[in-house]
């Protein structure tokens, strides 16, 4: 970039700024907003406060569906990791059918929610599953299982192929080097991916309308009382789930950042 | 420990990829404790010779035996060989004692006992100090130590190395050149050492085997392959020679003439009974190395040969000359090797000159 001539630099740098600010800013606005109180329909700048997360904490169905949306996100990240990781390792040892496989993962991915959504009901209407947490974490799970099955797999990619080999050729089993040689070689990966995982199980919102029975999920919650009317508790709500989400993704990118790099800069 | 016991045999074995043949009937024998050099150029077969042996590759057909046991089909962690990878295969979430510890620690052997071997095996590579960092905290001749003490650790009966100095530059390259070489004297253990530079193999083998094309061209000491190569491949490729074509004459004792469009030349043939078997007017080429060749005088009664002096290189303790002989239609290029001198040489570029070298210099090889 250093061989561009300064002003285009300069230019490059007032565009860059200028996008980054119309992308983001509205999603500050619901953060400040949130430190303050709306009387009829204004918003009162004088005093900041934190009384909307008070009445969010008194709030008790936001915080079942907290609960909720947490054991849903532990489960289908337990259960997408696992499955993830396998599917990546099946895929990199094998030599056919390839393209079909990685096209059924990432279809659900790819799909508009609605679809995967509509799609997993019917599935759970004909097998006779009732809607429920369990087919929650499913849905989750399909949606969700791309990303970490695309992390663990280009970190599998990665890895020298010969690291195996010098395993073996030390006298190591198969289990031995699956256990002491892949696995931690993989373990960041699959700590990214999970991170990830969990970040998108969080947010979704789609497939859960559709599958869920009769618990909510927070974003699910936040619909809801998004047609009753906009309440200063939403203000918070919002605010929480992005900071949340943005420090999830701050983890995860730490662990998805190839050890050598980081070593390198430190 | 005897450098005259087979330790490990290749009989007539083959290797295809697929359906493309890579090794054709490799016949080989590794003596017990020697350093065994395979050279070729890249895409000849030495890495996949190494992987057979390894048991990183099976078989396509032929056996390989370990005293006189078929080894074929044992699986690679029950082979009592290891490997130095070409891109050292260090494990990089391990320290340098963990890796260095692997191959023990998967056998199960009690941690006192593993530290006290990596411990010596460090000592030996000379990293002792380095123990607790990982191998990206290392520089690349560090690493290749630690790669090397990672498979000493073992005890194997066999170290397989890859071109393990490939990615070292010419400095470091000769400063583990002679490590390696001191190692392999001190634990008496049998390399099996893959390289393409002949630099490099001549210096440190007690026998290369050159290959080529998947095949094994000759196995010999470096000092036969450069004076009775046995064949044109092997002539050509290890160092620098002039051949010249031409039609064998009668064997004279321990002599024999070949006729060539230089004129005729006589070659020893001492201790190579298959020129002496060839048949007269055989095609062969006359070699002869490019220090052997010298400027005539008057009293010479060598091979004689004229040309002239196209180019002359300065190559620091020797100079080269480029000589073009023979007429028009057989032209040929020799190149005489001379020590460098102060006052410049007594050649000039252009000069006509009469070249010779002794019959005992000279040998024979068929085409
Ligand atoms: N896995 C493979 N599949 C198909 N062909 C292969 C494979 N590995 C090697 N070959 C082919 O086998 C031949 C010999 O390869 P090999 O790696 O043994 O050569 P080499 O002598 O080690 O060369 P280099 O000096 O470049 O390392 C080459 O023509 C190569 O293309
Ligand atoms: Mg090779």
């Amino acid at each position: 970039m250093s061989a561009l001539p300064r002003p285009s630099t300069i230019f490059l740098a007032a565009i860059t700024t200028l996008v980054a600010v119309l992308l983001y800013s509205p999603l500050f606005v619901p953060i400040v907003s949130s430190f303050f109180t709306v009387s009829h329909g204004n918003v009162d700048w004088s005093s900041p406060t934190l009384s909307t997360y008070v009445a969010l904490a008194e709030n008790h169905d936001i915080l079942v569906a907290l609960r909720t949306t947490l054991v849903v996100g532990v489960c289908t990240v337990i259960l997408s990791v696992v499955s993830g990781t396998l599917l990546a390792l099946y895929y990199h040892g094998r030599r056919s059918g390839r393209s079909i496989l990685q096209f059924i993962i990432f279809l659900p991915f790819l799909m508009p929610p609605i679809i995967s959504g509509l799609a997993l009901l019917i599935f759970f209407r004909e097998i006779g599953l009732e809607r429920s947490l369990l087919t929650v974490v499913i849905g989750h799970t399909v949606f969700v299982l791309a990303i970490v099955y695309r992390t663990v797999l280009m970190r599998l990619q990665s890895m020298s192929r010969t690291l195996v080999e010098a395993s073996y050729d030390l006298g190591a089993t198969g289990w031995q080097t699956f256990w002491r040689i892949i696995l931690p070689n993989l373990s960041s990966a699959m700590v990214g991916g999970a991170i990830l995982a969990f970040a998108l199980s969080f947010d979704e919102t789609m497939i859960t309308i559709l599958v869920t029975g009769t618990q909510s999920t927070l974003p699910v919650r936040l619909w809801a009382m998004m047609r009753l009317g906009f309440s200063p508790d939403i203000n918070a709500l919002v605010a929480l789930i992005l900071m949340f989400t943005v420090l999830l993704c701050v983890l995860a990118a730490r662990f998805l950042i190839p050890r050598q790099m980081a070593t390198e800069r430190s | 420990m005897n450098q005259n016991t087979d330790l490990l045999t290749l009989r007539s074995v083959s290797k295809s990829y697929g359906t493309v043949p890579v090794l054709h009937d490799i016949d080989l024998s590794i003596k017990d404790g020697e350093f065994l050099t395979v050279l070729g150029p890249s895409g000849s077969g030495k890495t996949t010779v190494l992987r057979l042996i390894g048991g990183l590759e099976p078989l396509t057909s032929g056996e390989i035996r370990l005293d006189g046991q078929d080894i074929s089909r044992m699986p690679i962690n029950k082979r009592p060989f290891n490997t130095v990878f070409q891109d050292y295969a260090l494990f990089p979430h391990m320290t340098v004692s963990g890796n260095v510890g692997y191959g023990l620690s998967v056998r199960h052997i009690k941690r006192k006992e593993i530290a006290r071997r990596v411990a010596e095996a460090l000592e030996l590579v000379q990293l002792g100090r380095f123990a607790d960092r990982f191998p990206a905290q290392l520089s690349g001749g560090q690493r290749q130590r630690v790669a090397l003490a990672r498979a000493l650790i073992c005890q194997p009966r066999l170290i397989l190395l890859d071109e393990p100095l490939a990615a070292l530059d010419l400095e470091l390259r000769r400063q583990m050149q002679e490590f390696l070489k001191s190692i392999q004297r001190e634990i008496k253990t049998t390399f099996l050492f893959v390289t393409h530079d002949q630099e490099e193999a001549i210096g440190m083998a007690d026998r290369i085997c050159v290959m080529q094309a998947g095949h094994i061209r000759q196995l010999g000491t470096p000092h036969d392959l450069y004076y009775k190569p046995n064949c044109e491949f092997v002539a050509r490729f290890f160092g620098e020679n002039n051949l010249v074509a031409g039609k064998l004459g009668p064997v004279q004792g321990e002599q024999r003439p070949i006729e060539t469009a230089l004129g005729r030349l006589v070659c020893s043939i001492s201790g190579q009974p298959h020129l002496k078997a060839a048949p007269d007017g055989a095609r062969a080429f006359a070699a002869f190395r490019p220090e052997a060749l010298r400027l005539a005088d008057a009293t010479d009664d060598g091979n004689r040969l004229y040309g002239t002096i196209a180019d002359l290189a300065f190559a620091g303790s020797s100079t080269v000359a480029t000589i073009m002989t023979g007429a028009d239609n057989a032209a040929q290029r020799l190149r005489l090797r001379m020590p460098s001198r102060i006052d410049g040489s007594a050649l000039k570029s252009g000069e006509t000159v009469s070249l010779c070298f002794a019959p005992h210099e000279g040998h024979l090889v068929l085409a």
